[in-house]
């Protein structure tokens, strides 16, 4: 394995960390499920 | 016949529902959430006899279908919505022998949904020594129903309730009280106005002041218009409906059953006097704890080590044996070391939820709920708040979420604000390794100290809990009233299948949800630890080799590996912070730590894991306790000593170091003043803490 390809390995690593950290902490938007209707992702007004 | 059929399994709390879940689906289940809502959603599957196969959920112990809370709503969802995937085929009723009466009120409510319906009496091994007989046939008539008379513990009455399962077609969907016996007039103009509607479901969704998110709203709107009673009105139909059920179950238990009183032998009430006893019960809890906190040390040592000591070698032999460069680097300094950092705290915590599930399924956990009420209320607490603030010791986002049934909102914030203080399981990682460096071996009067100084967290952290509740509970001016009402289950042997799942589902959750957040972090600060800006950074080697000519082998490797990591990115954000932590006796990189531990505080021990390993030149199997403890500053000190040790101990026990805990009580709290205030508020009191620790252990 050539020093390029271990660069590009370890990049990709850190940069696929860092897409699911932002997405784990909601930085990054969730993808809404569409079935899901029940309170408490939106505000339903039942509390 | 469907080759799969949706099975529900309803019930009270404590009636072993879990147990008989258990029983049907093996380890062939799963638990999730509900859409949305943080309830847990637990699904298995049974192999049912002529080839069919169940999906069964495990619904929420639920009293009735007059919902009070989040949990029950989504009971009452389920079982009124035909149109959701996992709608019932089928309804299986779990009851305890011992609670037939109270137990029948929520299965005559769902057999007036005319849903194919088994009521499953558990426990039933219990019987002889409870003086109790039943006549099945004549309690299936009455009920319209089929009985299985089931024991999990003695694995009795399984195969029989699943071939009632597989035949549910042949059960009865006539209802055990017709819903207009409540109020004629009102239920005619009901029935008049949606003949095609079912009338208890019309009734439940014109009663319950709950959200129907899932059921078809459209269908039902108009009902609306039948609101023509107030609300005190419809109140007093459903105290009628109740006294209504309880009539027709008094009178089949009357036939139905018999309690030999002279037979009964009731252990139970000699053990409550002594474990709910005002000296011996808080004795009695206090050696229990103890016990818990001596065994996570004793016998979590062990196979800690061996998981460090293998990852070590995992990490130095993949350094020795792929091809040198960056991604060989990342794989032995951030990844290695990062899942390493998860890995040794299994045992700890699989130990702990081990004592936690032998407490709950022996029965004895509400006992010390019951104990713990009288403490609560000279503190402004709700005994309710009791639950939260115990499963606090677990994690803050259910505990948070668990104050949803204390009904005063006073009572309900002051507990949401105070629980974080309690030692939640992702404490522990940090606890267990900063102990294990700074508090030494030895015992006294056979109690290990580390097991004693573990312990003390744990009360420091309930004492500042009730503590900071009493002083909320002075200077928040909100108005309410409470009461406490909590269900003593009967004791049990706790059953090893339960005990074991639990704990399997627990450090589950633990490896897989902190694990990936400590792995990415982890992945990260490799990054940041290992490039850097500038020529410190870039040109370290010629800087060291100029400076220090004397110098060679792994002593030079090892300098340039240090100067390397003070000048990239995390070096200079580290730095930059410490001026800040240098008065808790904190270096840079116990800094960095700091930061990154404020995702979650179980973080703490990956990143140190990662920075050491970066920061070294990596030839040596070494554990991660044992680069901490080598850690020295410039001039030869320790960075982990008797003073640095306890104040970071106490740094933890304090502070808010928890994103996912802010987020969600901004979401019970709808307004982000409150978690700012507990930021604030818990940050400065672990500052100060922590401060004043090192200043005076120095």
């Amino acid at each position: 394995m050539n020093t390029l390809v271990q660069d590009i390995l370890a990049f990709i690593a850190v940069a696929l960390a860092i897409w699911f950290l932002l997405h784990k902490f909601g930085i990054l938007p969730k993808k809404k499920s569409a079935s899901s209707k029940s309170c408490g992702e939106d505000d339903c007004g039942c509390h | 016949m469907p080759k799969q059929i949706n099975v529900a399994l309803i019930g009270n709390p404590n009636t072993g529902k879990t147990s008989v879940f258990n029983s049907l689906s093996g380890l062939n289940q799963k638990v999730g959430n509900y859409p949305g809502i943080t309830v847990d959603k637990k699904e298995g599957i049974c192999k049912l006899p002529r080839g069919v196969k169940a999906h069964i959920i495990d619904l929420p112990g639920t009293y009735s279908l007059n919902a009070s809370s989040l949990d029950e709503n989504v009971v009452i969802e389920l079982l009124l919505n035909r149109n959701d995937k996992d709608f019932p085929d089928v309804a299986v009723v779990v009851s305890d022998v011992e609670n037939l009466k109270r137990n029948l009120l929520l299965f005559t409510q769902i057999k007036d949904l005319e849903i194919p319906t088994i009521l499953v009496i558990n426990m039933s091994d219990r019987m002889a020594y409870k003086g109790i007989t039943l006549d099945i046939p004549f309690l299936e008539k009455e009920l319209q129903t089929k009985i299985a008379l089931v024991s999990t513990r003695k694995k009795l009455g399984i195969d029989e309730l699943k071939e009632l399962i597989t035949n549910y077609k042949e059960l009865s969907l006539k209802p055990s009280l017709a819903a207009s016996e409540i109020d004629k007039d009102y239920f005619d103009k009901l029935r008049k106005a949606f003949p095609n509607q079912l009338l208890y479901k019309l009734w439940l969704v014109i009663t319950q002041d709950v959200n129907f998110g899932n059921v078809n709203r459209n269908e039902v709107q108009a009902i609306d218009s039948f609101k023509t009673k107030s609300n005190a009105d419809l109140k007093r139909l459903q105290q009628k409906e109740t006294i209504k059920r309880y009539q027709f179950i008094n009178n089949t238990l009357k036939k139905g059953q018999t309690i030999d009183l002279k037979t009964a032998k009731d252990l139970r009430i000699k053990l409550d006097r002594v474990l709910t006893h005002k000296v011996f019960g808080y004795v009695i809890f206090f050696v229990i704890l103890l016990t818990m906190f001596q065994a996570v040390y004793d016998w979590a040592t062990y196979p800690t080590d061996f998981i460090d000591e293998s990852f070590a070698s995992l990490a130095n032999w993949t350094k020795n044996t792929l091809p040198p460069g960056a991604f060989t680097n990342l794989l032995a300094e951030g990844i290695i070391a990062g899942i390493g950092g998860v890995m040794v705290f299994i045992p700890p915590i699989a130990i702990l939820f081990l004592f936690i599930a032998l407490l709950e399924e022996s029965g004895y956990m509400s006992r010390v709920v019951f104990l713990m009420d009288n403490i609560m209320k000279r503190f402004g607490l709700s005994g309710k708040s009791v639950v939260p603030l115990i499963s606090g010791n677990a994690c803050a986002i259910p505990a948070v979420m668990a104050a949803r049934n204390i009904e005063s909102w006073k009572e309900r914030l002051i507990t949401i604000l105070v629980t974080p203080f309690t030692t939640c399981s992702a404490r522990l990682p940090v606890y267990v390794i900063i102990i294990s460096l700074v508090i030494p071996k030895g015992s006294f009067l056979g109690l290990n100290y580390q097991a004693l100084t573990l312990m003390a967290l744990y009360i420091i952290g309930f004492m500042t809990a009730i503590i900071s509740a009493y002083i909320l509970n002075k200077v928040l001016k909100i108005k309410s009233k409470s009461y406490f009402v909590i269900e003593m289950p009967s004791y049990k042997v706790p059953l090893f299948k339960n005990v074991a799942l639990t704990v399997l589902e627990k450090t589950k959750t633990f490896v897989f949800e902190a694990g990936k957040i400590i792995l990415a972090i982890s992945i990260v600060l490799w990054f940041l630890a290992s490039y850097g800006p500038g020529e410190q950074f870039n040109d370290a080697e010629n800087i060291i080799k100029t400076e220090n000519i004397a110098l060679s082998g792994d002593d030079l490797e090892d300098k340039i590996a240090a100067h390397k990591l003070e000048h990239s990115y995390i070096g200079i954000v580290g730095k930059a912070i410490e001026p800040v932590i240098k008065p808790l006796g904190y270096d840079w990189k116990i800094g960095i730590a700091l930061v990154t531990s404020f995702a979650a505080r179980e973080v703490f021990v990956g990143t140190l894991a990662t920075i050491y390993s970066v920061g070294s030149s990596g030839d040596d199997e070494e554990t991660i306790k044992s680069k901490m403890a080598a850690e020295v500053y410039s001039n030869g000190d320790k960075v982990f000593t008797l003073a640095s040790g306890i104040s970071l101990l106490l740094f933890y026990a304090f502070a808010m170091q928890c994103m996912s805990t802010l987020a969600i009580v901004k979401r019970e709290t709808n307004s982000w003043k409150w978690p700012m205030y507990q930021l604030v508020g818990m940050t400065l009191i672990a500052y100060v803490a922590a401060l004043i620790a090192f200043q005076v252990l120095k």
